[in-house]
């Protein structure tokens, strides 16, 4: 490439023209919208859970779906955020989130290892298989939204990036599904629900920074 | 940086504007301290080619510099990655040249091994000589211009350049 530096400072100073900076709000209003194509997807095809179609949602259901909401905010936020590198940054709001969203699969795998301390049936059902599907299929939007704006900007940390675009599709995803699911018990939600989660974030991690490499 | 943080974030606000006055300065401006910044890293004969591709991705991607925060950040974060990509190249050239049984004999060895050589000498001369010394001997700044860099006075930047010198040829003497 080596030219003559004052030829090539010249030669882009000549190709400038006027950007737009990335904004952070431009792009949380993507991420949001590419969240609501979810859950609209499963409201048009599946239909909402009875619950809520009563006006009489479930407790822990709603706790489920709003710590799988959050996450998936706050994931996003910090993926729309590495658009934008700097060095000194601190983007690490959404792990205490993950965190408490965490408590869910923890707290359904306590209540499975005590169940099979007693002796008991754990409880895990396998048709908990279609809301990891679907979850992963209605997180598409957010994790293609959150691509799309990283191409945009220099994520320079691309594979946290990529896992942060993972968490924010998985639990976008999960909830929308969770609006339909018509399950309420916690190993349900824990292990299906934090099972798409974490599977969508080591997809993230995997295949998004070959996509967003500049 | 010889402009200070305040200006060049005001120079990279007027860039994303268009304004071409501004982003000439603020290319030169980079240039300038990537320069530095690589000539630690990477051989001179790739120096060069690593900073023009740093100032090219700062040119393709100058719409992800906020502006509200300061400008420096955002270019080592881009100066970071441009290096860690280039060490990747590297090293998947190196890999598939090995596997291919493809080694040159003729390779920049001597020269590597003086840089290399140098870098370890350079990390034994107390911050200031090594940055009076890299600037004028090295840079081939004035030492008006270095003492501006660095903000040790011009006489302080001779006596440091020739403690350091000093200082070299007993550490080569001594091998």
């Amino acid at each position: 490439m080596a030219r003559n530096s004052e030829d090539f400072i010249a030669g882009l100073v000549a190709d400038l023209r006027p950007v737009q900076p990335l904004r952070q709000s431009s792009g949380m209003g993507l991420a949001v919208l590419a969240l609501g194509c979810g859950v609209a997807g499963t409201l048009l095809v599946f239909g909402p859970r009875a619950d809520l179609a009563a006006g009489r949602p479930d407790a822990l259901a709603l706790l489920g779906s709003g710590l799988f909401l959050v996450l998936a905010l706050a994931s996003a936020w910090a993926a729309v955020d590495m658009a934008r590198p700097y060095v000194g940054g601190r983007r690490e709001g959404w792990g205490w989130t993950a965190l408490m969203a965490a408590t869910l699969p923890l707290g359904a795998l306590i209540i499975i290892a005590a169940a099979w301390w007693r002796g008991s049936p754990s409880g895990l059902a396998l048709d908990g298989a279609n809301c990891l599907e679907f979850g992963l299929i209605w997180g598409l939007f957010t994790a293609a939204a959150l691509t799309l704006w990283l191409r945009r900007g220099a994520p320079s940390l691309p594979r946290r990036a990529g896992l942060l675009t993972g968490v924010a599709a998985g639990s976008a995803g999960t909830f929308a599904i969770s609006l339909f699911c018509p399950h309420n018990e916690l190993i349900h939600i824990g292990i299906w629900h934090g099972l798409t989660v974490v599977l969508a974030g080591l997809l993230g991690r995997l295949i998004v920074p070959r996509l967003i490499a500049w | 940086m010889i402009a200070d943080e305040a200006t060049l974030t005001r120079l990279a606000g007027l860039a994303q504007r268009g304004d071409q006055q501004a982003y000439a300065a603020l290319l030169g401006a980079a240039k300038a301290w990537l320069q530095r910044y690589f000539r630690r890293r990477t051989t001179p004969c790739q120096l060069d080619d690593l900073v023009q591709e740093t100032l090219l991705s700062v040119h393709r991607k100058l719409a992800s510099f906020e502006p509200s925060r300061p400008f420096t950040p955002w270019l080592v974060a881009i100066a970071r990655y441009r290096y860690v990509d280039h060490l990747r190249l590297i090293y998947r050239r190196a890999e598939d040249e090995l596997s291919a049984e493809q080694v040159d004999d003729h390779t920049d060895e001597p020269q590597i091994t003086a840089r290399i050589s140098l870098e370890r000498l350079f990390e034994l001369l107390p911050d200031a000589q090594q940055r009076a010394i890299e600037l004028v001997k090295i840079e081939g700044l004035s030492i008006a211009e270095a003492s501006q860099s660095t903000g040790q006075s011009e006489s302080l930047v001779k006596v440091n350049i020739h403690r350091g010198l000093k200082r070299l040829a007993a550490l080569i003497e001594r091998g």
